[in-house]
């Protein structure tokens, strides 16, 4: 398996490092980060699109096809595929503005994360330590809920 | 054979996990595809990608187009054509 965190070790050795250079991959990563948020905040608030809505964008961000693709396959211009597109995104950032709940999605999933990590480690923590853990987990899912 | 390399997104809801699939670009929305070539991980950080090199170069060698998304998964994977 690799993680973009060995491909930045491999572009850093293999090319000199320049500001630019590196400053360069950092949006590459992001971007790719896009469209998974874009999946979350659908798998949040899809079902508050319309069955269209969620149909076309369904197929665009979900099954990768390009505007043309899903343009063509319901019958509407490419132009009306990016505003659809561009609407539904609008749409779903706004209300994550304003219920967070990807968000806390979010946060209480690395909560539960931590709590495994703990779990693993019971026999080199002393009882004190984890129960110092425990609690300051259990107050971070509080402050998110 | 007009043929596409893409993302499809599968796992659960809230629990996104893709494959990078070869599929024929005539029915993009029908299900199936030709070959898996890989997956993509989101989940964890730094997300993980998986890319089948030997299966990835022979497709883009027979002219399989990827999105951009799996276009960029390629360059940061340092497949090139």
């Amino acid at each position: 398996m690799r993680s973009h965190r060995e491909i930045y070790g491999r572009y850093v050795n293999k090319k000199t490092l320049t500001q630019t250079a590196f400053a360069d991959m950092i949006p590459k990563v992001m971007k790719m980060e896009r469209f998974v948020e874009q999946t979350l905040l659908f798998d949040f608030y899809g079902d508050l699109l319309t069955e269209h809505q969620r149909s076309v964008y369904e197929d665009v961000v979900l099954g990768d096809l390009t505007y043309s693709e899903a343009a063509e396959e319901y019958g509407v211009s490419r132009q009306g595929v990016h505003e659809l597109v561009k609407r539904c995104n609008h749409m779903m950032e706004e209300y994550e503005q304003k219920l967070h709940l990807v968000q806390k999605f979010r946060s209480i999933r690395d909560s539960a994360k931590e709590l495994r990590q703990v779990s693993g480690r019971t026999r080199e923590l002393t009882p004190e330590q984890i129960s110092e853990a425990l609690e300051r987990i259990s107050d971070h899912i509080l402050e998110e809920l | 054979m007009a043929v596409k390399i893409r993302l499809r997104r599968m796992g659960k809801k809230k629990n996104p996990f893709y494959r990078i699939v070869v599929a024929d670009s005539r029915s993009p929305r029908d299900g199936r595809c030709i070959e898996e070539i890989g997956t993509y991980n989101p989940n964890t950080d730094p997300s993980e990608f998986k890319i089948n090199e030997e299966l990835a170069k022979k497709w883009l060698a027979t002219g399989a187009q990827p999105t951009e998304t799996v276009g960029k998964l390629f360059k940061l994977a340092g497949i090139e054509k």
